[in-house]
């Protein structure tokens, strides 16, 4: 009697959830926690990655047939906004804060 | 999803949520920076995982800008206001929203499909982007432009009152 191995290793719509959700939730957990505005700004990249993680995962695991890549789409715009609004706080901070 | 993109999601997912938490624990701008920009590797894996090729080299080189504006000698430091009552609420809703977050991912139904395009359909994603989805873009590419803008005009006005 032949003994079966391991199955392949795959990955689905709820793996990626969970890594979306831990890392909205590290972001949103090191905004609230850092003392430093600064620092908490710098958590917005860390929010919209677990943001664009599940908007990319849905355009993956899109049941509706085709590829709907709208989720794509907004990954790269959320990747964008971050990198804009990082410039923007550090740029206020910058006129605010000290060394 | 095959054995060798599936791996290739769970290792790139790793080095993410490391690089998370290193932005999110790190004392110092300089390692933060670094942990910003490892975070950033690990999305661009995701992402390629994902068969958003396209996504990931953009989000590369974003994440890579923010992590050079981390690290770099313009940071300052602004002390918030807020009391140790409020940030300890902020981070227990944090856990909240895990949970919640994770409670959903467990619990809803969800249906298996095929993917039919290509890992880095950058044609297709630049049709949404300029072709169907063209507020959406410009509102970001405003988005950007403001916030450089601004940007330059505090450090400079800060450059010049000193």
């Amino acid at each position: 009697m032949a003994i079966e191995g391991p199955g392949p290793v795959s990955a689905s719509l709820v793996a990626v959830f969970f890594v979306a959700a831990g890392v909205i939730a590290v972001g949103a957990f090191a905004a609230a926690w850092r003392r430093d505005l600064t620092a908490a700004v710098a958590t917005i990249p860390v929010m919209f990655a677990g943001a664009g993680v599940a908007f990319a995962g849905v355009a993956r695991f899109a049941a509706a047939g085709g590829s709907h890549l709208l989720g794509q789409e907004f990954a790269v715009l959320l990747a964008i906004a971050a990198l804009a609004l990082v410039a923007l706080g550090l740029g206020i901070a910058g006129r605010e804060g000290t060394r | 999803m095959d054995s060798l993109h599936a791996i290739g999601f769970y290792v790139s997912s790793g080095v993410l949520l490391i690089g998370a938490l290193g932005a999110a624990l790190a004392p110092a701008r300089g390692q933060r920076g670094a942990a910003l920009a490892v975070s950033g590797v690990g999305l661009a894996g995701v992402y390629v995982s994902l068969s958003a090729g396209f996504a990931g080299a953009i989000a590369l080189v974003c994440y890579a800008g923010c992590a050079f504006m981390v690290a770099g000698p313009r940071y300052r430091v602004v002390e918030t206001v807020a009391g140790t009552m409020w940030r300890q609420l902020g981070a227990v809703g944090a856990a909240a929203l895990l949970a919640a977050l994770v409670y959903s991912a467990l619990r809803a139904d969800f249906v298996r499909a095929n993917f039919t395009g290509g890992a880095f359909d950058a044609r297709a994603v630049a049709r949404l982007l300029l072709a169907h989805d063209v507020v959406a873009t410009q509102a970001v590419a405003l988005l950007g432009v403001a916030a450089i803008a601004g940007a330059a005009v505090a450090w400079r006005s800060r450059d010049r009152a000193r």
